[in-house]
């Protein structure tokens, strides 16, 4: 059995896996993961598995946004676009497609042509693509984030250039009377009106959508008509960096 | 003696012959220990939050330093920002002069810039034609330490940038720069070959950031060739000095600048190219040229405000040379 860590911004995913596929897998909230089970060491983060509670593991890779900044003391650190690429295409068998992943904070759109990353796009300067503004916006709406990302029909124009003013926006269309699916579906349409630029300069027939922000239905089904690509979510999208660092575990592949 | 502010390259030839001292306002700013406290002094006078850093840079240097007399400003050519700054400078009682590249690179457009320029700095062009031979002999110097730096293996990026980006004021003194330079190519030629498996290309203004170079270095890859800072130093050597600065390809359209680049990344054998933009400049549209034009993997890094690279840049960093792998 292997061990595969994504330290996200929002998310520690773990996995254990093998060749056969995803044994177990836990979600924890960064922070409270750090706290849990992480102490520093003079070489890194020593993570205290025995604590986490996931059973024996013969090896362990780490990826994340902690890549510079977290070691984690006995396991091997990949890079993060790498850690999704390798997930991505064990997930769906697939080795030409562009990768659309949405966090916690990150959104990463990366080119794979047979196999290998040819080019990619992140977001480095703003966050309103992504998981934790969808979370927000669903507090101010008062519903949850599954069905926040349920809907698609009727989008509210929303022009905010800016998260936290999209949620003033949003509750001056709230005062206009819009109803809450058609707003819930101005939120998600303005996801898609945010990555579509990265879309489509590294565009491919096939789009593989992981990330928290994958397991709603909506954005994909707008991805999917907007641009006349075809959406792969794969079965895991949220632990797909994870995943990718289980796979490598035995597959060292670059 | 004035010392004279530039907001960018600008023949320094003339400067230098009328006894004056260039003082690359850029370098000053982006060298200060307290680099960042400049560009917040700028936004505490006033200057927007979303305006370009190195302006702010440049703004503070000048009205807080205060040992510059006059500045010429390059108000065509590289960044209409400037506009605007001489505008700040001179409703806080500082002397500016304008120098203007024309677009289309037009012959006597820029000699009459250079014709005005030799008169508003009192000096003709019998003396600037004699500073021009002088430093073609240091330029000739700078262009060794680049052959040096991509044919050789012996210099790294980051003095390969800091060599040829001084080449716009030569430090305010010619002769110690020429020392400077001298003492580094004797050492350079004992210097242990460097063997990092990435050649990389930088194209774009000069960084923001203070250690971009020495993390592709961390990480296996150097720097062989830094475009706009080699055009600084003038690197196509020929007698009339009109045809010096047209030949010079940072002031006008991207498209010279793209054949001058293709030819670099044959010659230099490179793996990749990075293109440095700067938050909020008008050069940021340019990438979607670039990557029209150059077949070659191109990493487009961002900076702000001056200091360390972040931790999400230096991950596209390391992303963009795992996909070079």
């Amino acid at each position: 059995m292997f061990c595969g860590i994504d330290l996200g911004s929002r998310s520690v995913k773990l996995v254990i896996m093998d060749q056969e596929g995803v044994n177990r897998s836990e979600i924890f909230e960064t922070v409270q993961f750090y706290r849990n089970y992480g102490q520093p060491g003079k070489n890194g983060l020593i993570v205290d598995f025995a604590s986490v509670g996931v059973g024996e593991f013969d090896k362990v890779v780490a990826t994340g946004y902690g890549r510079n900044t977290i070691n984690i003391v006995g396991a091997t650190v990949i890079a993060e676009l790498k850690a999704h690429v390798i997930g991505a295409m064990w997930q769906t068998g697939l080795n030409n497609f562009t990768l659309l992943d949405l966090g916690g904070q990150d959104s990463k759109v990366i080119k794979v042509r047979k196999g290998k990353m040819v080019d990619f796009a992140t977001n480095d300067k703003c966050a309103a693509s992504t998981g934790r503004y969808l979370e927000n916006m669903a507090t101010v709406l008062g519903i949850s984030l599954a069905e926040l990302s349920s809907y698609k029909e009727n989008p509210v124009e929303l022009s905010a250039t800016c998260a936290i003013f999209g949620e003033s926006e949003l509750i001056g269309r709230i005062v206009e009377g819009y109803s809450v699916p058609e707003l819930a579906a101005g939120v998600n349409y303005t996801i898609f009106k945010r990555i579509k630029p990265m879309l489509h300069s590294l565009a491919s027939e096939v789009i593989v959508f992981t990330g928290g922000v994958a397991l709603g239905k909506a954005i994909g089904q707008t991805i999917s008509s907007e641009l006349g690509v075809e959406v792969v979510v794969p079965k895991y999208p949220q632990l797909n960096g994870a995943i990718g660092c289980g796979v490598y575990s035995w597959e060292k592949r670059g | 003696m004035a010392n004279i502010g530039i907001t960018t390259t600008v023949p320094v030839e003339i400067i230098l012959a009328a006894e004056n001292v260039p003082v690359d306002l850029n370098n000053v700013f982006i060298t200060d220990k307290e680099a960042n406290r400049l560009v917040e002094g700028a936004e505490d006078a006033g200057y927007p939050r979303n305006i370009c850093g190195w302006i702010k840079g440049l703004y503070s240097v000048v009205v807080e330093r205060g040992n510059i007399d006059t500045v010429l400003a390059v108000t065509q050519g590289d960044c209409s920002n400037t506009h605007a700054l001489m505008e700040t400078l001179q409703l806080v009682g500082v002397e500016t002069i304008p120098f203007a590249y024309p677009f289309d690179r037009d012959y006597d457009l820029l000699k009459l810039q250079m014709d005005k320029l030799i008169t508003a700095l009192k000096t003709d062009w019998e003396q600037v034609m004699a500073v021009k031979k002088r430093l073609d002999g240091v330029r000739s110097k700078i262009a060794e330490m680049d052959r040096l730096t991509w044919q050789e293996n012996l210099v790294s990026g980051w003095d390969n940038h800091l060599f040829q980006v001084s080449c716009s004021d030569f430090n305010g003194n010619v002769n110690e720069f020429e020392q400077d330079i001298d003492q580094f190519l004797l050492k350079t030629k004992s210097a242990n070959e460097f063997t990092e498996d990435i050649r990389l290309g930088y194209i774009g203004v000069p960084p923001i950031f203070n250690d971009l170079y020495s993390h592709f270095e961390k990480m296996g890859a150097r720097v062989v060739f830094n475009e706009v800072q080699r055009q600084f130093a003038m690197p196509y050597q020929v007698e009339d000095l009109v045809e010096q600065y047209r030949l010079y390809t940072y002031p006008y359209g991207v498209f010279q600048r793209i054949e001058d680049i293709k030819g670099e990344i044959e010659k230099r054998n490179l793996d990749g190219i990075v293109h440095y933009v700067q938050s909020f400049c008008f050069r940021q549209i340019e990438d979607m040229i670039f990557r029209e034009k150059l077949d070659i993997p191109i990493l487009t890094i961002e900076g702000d405000k001056p200091g360390k690279l972040d931790a999400r840049t230096k991950l596209r960093m390391d992303s963009f040379l795992e996909m070079l792998r």
